[in-house]
């Protein structure tokens, strides 16, 4: 080769600008760096459609982009969707301080903030270092990718050895890499390492985190408020205090912890959702008006969009104001959300709730009922939102019995999730069910615990066939388990190992494997699962 | 709506415009025709220096609105000063100044990127008005602190800063005559670094390694 490339030629640039005079700019840069591959974009969703059309290496997206999406909103829906990858340059370009911005962010951020205005070599410098270090990560990615984390720890437990300038950068990602895998002992001892040297803010909250993780809500709490005292405008450690308040059932002190973040960064749509929804567990529905109006208003463009933010807000609305009023942002938001089931379901619960409170029993009770038939057409989907917003609305309608049993069913299904069992607790608590029919929920949670547990045990003694068919049982009752169904595709697959399996086997398994594979694609078990399926049929030559 | 908020707004309109302007003077001036032409420096250099001036009024409005506090993480000293120099190097270029840094190795520093790269090129806007051929950015630790020095071969800072400046540190008025907003910056921003009991502080000097003046901003 006679001439070198660069490092940044011979890669796709993605332009996101909405003046025309800033792209061209832009274009003219990147172009007298060696740049060729660039293509511009108006707008946020112009960008997404680039993206979902091809691959970009280099994102440069203003964070102001007119009315639309902004910056941030780009960023969240192509991380959200995959639409680029992890080895990927998202370069933020502001006018001014990002610091609000990258304060605000819930959960993506860019890999860098550029001010505006940057001259050529400001720019060439910037995406060099840039993407050396997308370039240096890339086996890390790569190992995250085929769903390897433990090697991807191991390669950069290797590089943290070689003490190289951007260490703290890699126990950042170790730290959050191993999390991810639950291996929170592990996590905890790189967050020591770091805070050690230096109170870093993301460090004191990842430490937090692996305390929230274990389930010790007390020691998570001290750490998250310590890391308020040293630097107040954090909003994350608000998010994360509110959740411990919320596990130790503190509805009030969470949701103060979630005003403060709100007041801070009020464009943060989860975050609003998440606090209305608290306010109307507190009765507080002045604050639960506020902050639903405001995912609404910011949450148009937002692929953190939902359903539940513009019902809610109608029936606070028909509930402080007038019903006909509530009835009007319903009538809105059906232009907002076509085709959409899940929308119809909620459109259709907040009706019923409207038309009760205005005295319509007819009306209200033609809503229920095609509350439930969209319920039943979604059912396969196991949204346990849907779930919850259909028992609340059985309940306010004095429907009880069905409320409790929509309750039960998703307790059986998801009965090692404390966080979703509390939820449902208090959410059901907030609109009247008395606290003795709750705990039945308890109860169905440790009998689903026990079958799988003996299940469980009987394949470890030995009992394979016994195991199998007490696991392909509780599986038939409870198709959207994911521990049963991962449990009996287990079973099943150990028993199979030891002989010559047939098609048949195969395809039973498969089946087990799918039903937690259409509910939770990255589920690490799930891989493991897959892996052991497929090898089993490559050494026996069956096909699935 | 207060005088001081629609104050700020128009601040930010402004500095839009403004960026504006200097990316095209900047696209101007790569072109041979206006290369040497020495108007394009006087005009570079004062939008330059508004905006940078601009940045500063901005931030202090948020700190007197307590909307500002210092987002404190681990940056790569030697990456930032590059950076820092790049983004200054062709207006120093077009009025004949060295414009250098020297850095330790491998120094990690902790301090908000931002409002120190704020700081810094304010400083080096003044500098560039009172040195002669030289400004050199100097960062190392003393102390547990991180030292950051801007330094020229001018006649150096008049003595009555030198005796006013513990009343930056303390936030007290400015000196008489000119307002020395950069400095005045400078010690507002080192100010809201905090390290456990410890808090950031600038100290002016003269006649160090360049014999002119010298700002260090003592980041804890």
């Amino acid at each position: 080769m006679y001439l070198k490339n660069g490092p940044l030629e011979g890669k796709a640039y993605l332009v996101v600008d909405d003046f025309g005079d800033m792209r061209s700019l832009m274009r003219n840069l990147l172009m007298s760096c060696g740049v060729q591959d660039i293509t511009p974009a108006a707008n946020g969703t112009e960008a997404i459609g680039e993206m979902k059309r091809r691959r970009f290496d280099v994102v440069l997206c203003d964070y102001n982009l007119g009315p639309g999406k902004d910056g941030q909103q780009v960023l969240e829906e192509a991380r959200h969707h995959n639409l680029i990858g992890l080895g990927a340059v998202f370069l933020m370009v502001t006018a001014e301080n990002a610091r609000d911005m990258v304060m605000g962010a819930v959960e993506y951020e860019p890999d860098s903030y550029l001010t505006k205005p940057f001259n050529k070599e400001l720019l060439k410098t910037r995406l060099e270092k840039l993407i050396a270090r997308k370039a240096d990560l890339l086996p890390v990615e790569q190992a995250l990718d085929r769903k390897d984390p433990a090697a991807a720890v191991a390669l950069l437990d290797q590089k943290i050895a070689g003490k190289p300038a951007n260490s703290s950068d890699l126990r950042r990602l170790k730290g959050e890499i191993l999390l991810n895998m639950g291996e929170t002992a592990a996590a905890r001892e790189v967050y020591e390492t770091v805070l050690a040297i230096r109170a870093i803010p993301w460090a004191r909250l990842g430490l937090g985190k692996t305390f929230y993780l274990e389930k010790r809500y007390q020691e998570a709490m001290a750490v998250f408020q310590t890391l308020i005292d040293e630097q107040a405008t954090y909003t994350s450690a608000y998010d994360w205090l509110a959740k411990c308040c919320k596990a130790l059932d503190q509805l009030t002190e969470a949701q103060s912890a979630l005003q403060t973040a709100a007041k801070l960064s009020p464009k943060a749509v989860r975050r609003q959702q998440w606090l209305g929804e608290i306010a109307l567990q507190n009765q507080d529905q002045e604050t639960a008006m506020a902050a639903f109006g405001k995912a609404v208003k910011h949450g148009r463009h937002s692929v953190y969009k939902h359903p539940s933010a513009y019902t809610n807000l109608a029936k606070v609305t028909a509930a402080t104001q007038q019903g006909e009023q509530g009835l009007k942002l319903l009538r809105e938001m059906k232009r907002e959300f076509q085709q959409d089931p899940q929308a119809d379901l909620y459109i259709a619960t907040a009706e019923s709730e409207i038309h009760e409170g205005m005295g319509n029993e007819e009306a209200s009770r033609a809503s229920l009922e095609r509350a439930a038939e969209i319920y039943r057409g979604i059912d396969h989907l196991n949204d346990t939102g849907c779930a919850l917003e259909m028992a609340k609305t059985y309940q306010r309608l004095g429907q009880e019995e069905k409320a409790v049993e929509l309750m039960q069913n998703a307790a059986c299904n998801n009965h090692t999730d404390d966080e979703l069992l509390n939820e449902i607790k208090q959410t059901m608590r907030s609109v009247g069910v008395m606290p003795e029919r709750l705990n039945t929920l308890d109860q169905l949670r440790r009998e689903v615990a026990e079958l799988n547990n003996r299940g469980v045990e009987l394949a470890r003694s030995g009992q394979l066939d016994e195991a199998i068919a007490l696991l392909e049982k509780t599986a038939g009752r409870m198709p959207a388990n994911r521990v049963i169904n991962l449990n009996a595709a287990l079973v099943l697959l150990l028993e199979a190992e030891q002989r010559t399996p047939t098609q048949e086997d195969c395809q039973k398994i498969d089946h087990y494997l799918q039903r937690v594979a259409a509910m939770d694609p990255d589920n690490p078990t799930l891989h493991k699962l897959q892996k052991r399926l497929s090898a089993m049929q490559d050494n026996t030559g069956v096909e699935a | 709506m207060k005088f001081s908020d629609i104050l700020a707004s128009t601040i930010h309109d402004m500095k839009n415009s403004l960026s504006m302007v200097i990316n095209t003077l900047d696209e101007l001036t790569q072109e041979e025709l206006h290369a040497h032409d020495p108007r394009f420096s006087t005009l570079q250099h004062e939008s330059k220096r508004l905006n940078n001036n601009l940045i500063a009024m901005l931030s202090l409005y948020k700190m007197e609105n307590e909307q500002l506090s210092a987002n404190i993480a681990e940056v790569n000293v030697e990456d930032f000063l590059e950076e820092v120099v790049i983004d200054n190097r062709t207006l120093a270029d077009t009025r004949s100044v060295t414009l250098e840094y020297a850095c330790e190795e491998m120094l990690i520093g902790y301090f908000d990127e931002w409002l120190i790269r704020g700081v810094l090129n304010n400083l080096i806007g003044n500098g560039l008005r009172y040195t002669r051929s030289r400004i050199l950015i100097r960062a190392e630790t003393v102390d547990n602190y991180l030292v950051l020095r801007i330094e020229d071969d001018g006649s150096g800072f008049p003595q009555q800063m030198i005796d006013a400046q513990a009343a930056f540190n303390r936030n007290e008025t400015l000196g008489e005559g000119q307002t020395q907003l950069g400095i005045y910056f400078a010690a507002m921003v080192a100010r809201l670094h905090r390290n456990g009991e410890k808090t950031g502080y600038i100290e002016l000097s003269n006649n160090e390694q360049l014999n002119g003046g010298c700002a260090s901003i003592w980041l804890p």
